[in-house]
């Protein structure tokens, strides 16, 4: 029995060195205190025996008082004022040290959490409140009793931290006095008769109530070096980094999405722990972590998990989580959990494997990883900075993630293109379709024309057999009756015979037969080339557009040669033309001629047209070849046009006198006539 | 020490380990303890690393807790913080494996110098349904167990063999040493009652609690 007792009353400082006691390798003279007294020393103790390090925190402190004095002294060099401020300071910090200079921590906080616990606490508060919810219905006797004993065991808490009693006596007391609870509870008149589960809940509620309120103080306290061990864990725990699942051989599947899910919510209850001030709750975090990693381990292997399993587990979920204040939290719930719970139930069970797990870390070599010394050496100084399975994994889930969203964005854009493809198809379609409606009104134009000009004829002509004959100065000369004023129409009728001619040829020998757009592309030609505005007002029936063609028509209309040329010309420039930006290909070839001209105009729109062009490039490129064929024949003309083309400025002028044009009637075939006349006033200059 | 928490008078909480090497058969043995059951399929809990087992024995309400320990070599160090303060261990080893048996004699000399006889010892030879392969035989185990002032006992999980009998051995050990626990405690405090109320804060003082709570029991 005494031993049982001493076990469990040491039961952590034990549990940290038994586990080196199996294979005692150490010589006798390491564990003496470093003193030299001949007792046994304690690494808790920094290597002193009890007596020596009560001696050693003594002096500590009095060294430190020394300075704090010495700090003072220095301050009072300040000036005057400063120093009657100080005095009036340092006689406030009688009555609240809280505002002394925080040379000596250790003596000003203890008075400071005294204060801080006299005036309201919000913790307490809540837990106040949450004993209200749980214990409210106990009598009143019964509640006074219950923080009677917690104010009791406060303040002898209290008056042992003030006294800077080592924390392993504080422990002492606490767990005495949790034991003492225990027994009042079992034996005083008032608790008594009280079912035995609210004797354990009220037992649970003292020892979270007064932990709570003595947190700051119990936690990690001053005098001890457990701030150091959390920061030599943790760096522990970050140079092993590089431990994977395989190295512990655990089960635990670090690429399994579901398992990785677990394995962070283990992780996260574990790293919970810091954030709670109760032993208890403490030990709960714990225990749900633990559960977690039984999760994972069921579903890693499926059935049960048993130790073998659970403590590598439990290890790498530490390794990967690196809790903060590890060592302090484990410290402080052995110290100040009720000792019997450590010892039994679950939460005793897995906080006990917590403690192993940290006890392996901390005393991990390359033995109990089954690696090669030197392998292990490598890892720990960096040589080998291998990319554990977890990191890699994360990576992989990282590339997993990037090529899920690449796909989607692959499929994206197939998507888009097939629709563009379905677009251009469908655009194409109607092109062809467009092409050929305009194919089958051009031809019914076409159709409509050679009688539409005959009856324009009637009128003028006065013997329309005359005419038949094809006379063309008797046309002319009748013409010349009917309209003085414009002397381009002089030729109007010559010119229109001419066209009637050119239609039938062109109807022999093309199946596409756009005449009267050549004949607006004419008419526009010659307003292109003019600087002002205002002819383009003229133009607005909106195919000016097709400006750029009609260089060639005109060269080709004036030429002598024109009804040789008609043929190619009518499909080459003009066809395309009129549906839009597939006539831009005709810029091509016509690019060579415009500087000769130099009309800005005719650049800049052969430039929007090329820029037309990059958004029809498939089209184009069909265009091109069948055009690029007939291109021969037109650069073999080109010469010859040359020539004609400073004059020909001068009758666009001329054009531009023309009032007559009816834009707006959208009858072609009068403008036909128009601007034939106009080209064929320009052979009479 | 674990009982003596308990306030009834008749009700034990002992804590019992498992110990032995991997593979020799701990969990299928805790398992078809507490669970009645040997194939993992049908098992219910998730886990099979702490269970609890309630049993009656002599009128006595008993909770055993038992811890299943790992059982890999690199976690042999860790042994002392599983079984401390434990009333009672299961040492168990496979009878066709006698690197297992070598094992479970060097846990019984650990726990013999840290814990001497405080803890009862049971040791277990499992897996006899495969007693074709059988490599340590029944009398020198028995004969080891009887020289460490051990119980020793041929179980196997799979046919449900010795399983239930071994437990309830070690409960009644575990019992009577505790009635010895606390009958010398007794005479322990009529010797230092004197020293009851002194607050001195020494190693019989903090017993001191506790062993009036063991009095109550």
């Amino acid at each position: 029995m005494p031993m049982c007792v001493l076990n469990l009353q040491r039961s952590y400082k034990y549990m940290m060195y038994a586990t080196k006691q199996p294979s005692l390798r150490i010589n006798q003279a390491d564990l003496k205190c470093k003193n030299g007294c001949g007792f046994y020393g304690n690494a808790d103790w920094n290597g002193y025996c009890s007596k020596c390090y009560r001696d050693h925190l003594g002096f500590e402190k009095q060294k430190k008082q020394g300075q704090a004095q010495l700090e003072k002294q220095k301050s009072n060099a300040f000036t005057k004022f400063e120093e009657k401020k100080k005095h009036q300071s340092d006689k406030k910090s009688k009555f609240l040290p809280l505002f002394r200079k925080p040379s000596n921590l250790k003596e000003l906080e203890k008075p400071h959490r005294n204060s801080d616990l006299k005036h309201s606490n919000p913790d307490a508060d809540k837990l106040m409140a949450e004993f209200m919810l749980t214990f409210g219905q106990l009598s009143e006797s019964l509640r006074h009793d219950f923080f009677k004993y917690i104010q009791v065991f406060i303040k002898r808490i209290q008056t042992d931290i003030n006294m800077n009693k080592p924390i392993e006596d504080v422990t002492e007391v606490a767990q005495k006095y949790y034991n003492t609870f225990n027994n009042g509870l079992n034996t005083s008149s008032t608790f008594k008769d009280l079912p035995s589960d609210v004797r354990d809940q009220l037992l649970d509620f003292f020892e979270k109530y007064v932990m709570t309120i003595l947190f700051s103080s119990l936690f990690c306290p001053n005098s001890t070096n457990d701030e150091e061990k959390d920061l030599i864990i943790q760096e522990r725990i970050r140079k092993l980094s590089w431990v994977n699942a395989h190295h512990l051989d655990c089960c635990i599947s670090e690429t399994s999405i579901e398992v990785r899910d677990l394995v962070y919510t283990a992780i996260t209850d574990l790293l919970g722990m810091d954030s709670v001030k109760a032993p208890l709750d403490k030990l709960n975090c714990v225990v749900k972590c633990c559960r977690s990693v039984m999760e994972v381990l069921q579903h890693c292997q499926g059935g049960p998990a048993s130790a073998d399993e659970f403590l590598p587990a439990l290890i790498f979920v530490v390794l990967k989580a690196n809790p903060a204040r590890l060592k302090s939290n484990i410290l402080y719930v052995t110290r100040f959990c009720n000792d019997s719970r450590l010892m039994q139930g679950e939460a005793g069970y897995y906080f006990t494997n917590l403690c192993c797990a940290v006890s392996f870390i901390e005393n991990l070599t390359a033995k109990s990883l089954n690696m090669a010394e030197e392998e292990f050496d490598a890892y720990m100084s960096g040589q080998i900075t291998c990319v554990s399975a977890w990191e890699s994994a994360l990576v992989a889930c990282e590339g997993m993630h990037q090529l899920r969203e690449n796909l989607n964005i692959l499929k994206d854009l197939s998507q888009r293109t097939t629709i563009v493809q379905e677009g251009s198809k469908m655009l194409r379609e109607d092109i062809e379709k467009f092409k050929n409606e305009l194919n089958e009104t051009v031809s019914v134009v076409m159709e409509r024309t050679p009688l539409v000009i005959k009856p324009r004829k009637s009128p003028i002509s006065l013997n329309p057999h005359h005419e038949q004959s094809g006379g063309a100065t008797d046309v002319s000369l009748r013409k010349h009756d009917f309209d003085q004023s414009e002397p381009e129409n002089l030729n109007f009728y010559h010119q229109n015979l001419e066209i009637g001619h050119l239609n039938d040829y062109t109807k022999e020998n093309l199946q596409l037969d756009i005449t009267p757009c050549t004949l607006i592309a004419e008419n526009a030609s010659t307003i292109s080339v003019e600087p002002t505005p205002e002819d383009h007002s003229h133009n607005s029936f909106g195919l000016s557009k097709i400006n750029y063609d009609i260089d060639f028509s005109d060269f080709s209309g004036e030429n002598s040669m024109v009804e040789d040329l008609t043929p190619e010309r009518i499909s080459l420039n003009v066809t395309p033309d009129p549906f839009g930006p597939l006539g831009t290909s005709s810029a091509i070839f016509q690019e060579p001629l415009v500087p000769l001209n130099t009309s800005l105009n005719v650049q800049e729109k052969t430039d929007s047209a090329k820029s037309k062009q990059q958004y029809v490039l498939p089209l184009v490129e069909k265009l091109e070849t069948t055009l690029l064929d007939e291109d021969e024949t037109d650069i073999q003309n080109l010469p010859s046009p040359m020539k004609p083309m400073s004059s020909y400025s001068g009758f666009s002028k001329q054009g531009l006198q023309i009032p007559s044009i009816p834009c707006n009637t959208g009858d072609i075939s009068y403008l036909n006539a128009h601007s034939n006349a106009s080209t064929s006033s320009k052979d009479d200059s | 020490m674990n009982s003596s928490r308990n306030s009834s008078s008749d009700s034990y909480n002992f804590k019992v380990v498992l110990l032995g090497e991997g593979c020799v058969g701990k969990t299928s043995l805790v398992l078809r303890y507490v669970e009645d059951k040997f194939n993992n399929n049908h098992i219910s809990t998730i886990q099979a690393s702490f269970l609890n087992k309630k049993l009656n024995v002599y009128g006595k309400r008993i909770n055993l807790a038992i811890w299943d320990t790992a059982g890999q070599e690199r976690f042999h160090a860790l042994g002392p913080i599983y079984y401390r303060s434990s009333n009672g261990a299961v040492l168990v080893y496979d009878i066709t494996d006698e690197d297992s048996f070598q094992k479970v004699k060097s846990w019984v000399k650990e726990l013999r110098r840290m814990l001497g006889t405080e803890i009862c010892l049971v040791i277990v030879g499992n897996k006899t349904d495969l007693e074709k392969d059988r490599h340590v035989t029944f009398e020198d185990a028995e004969l080891y167990s009887n020289n460490v002032g051990a119980v020793y006992f041929e179980t196997s999980a799979k046919l449900n063999q010795g399983v239930e009998d071994m437990f309830l051995k070690l409960t009644e050990k575990m019992m009577e040493a505790h009635e010895q626990k606390v009958a010398k405690s007794a005479s322990l405090g009529r010797q230092n009652s004197q020293r009851a109320n002194v607050l001195v804060v020494e190693d019989d003082q903090v017993e001191q609690p506790t062993r009036q709570c063991c009095g109550s029991s």
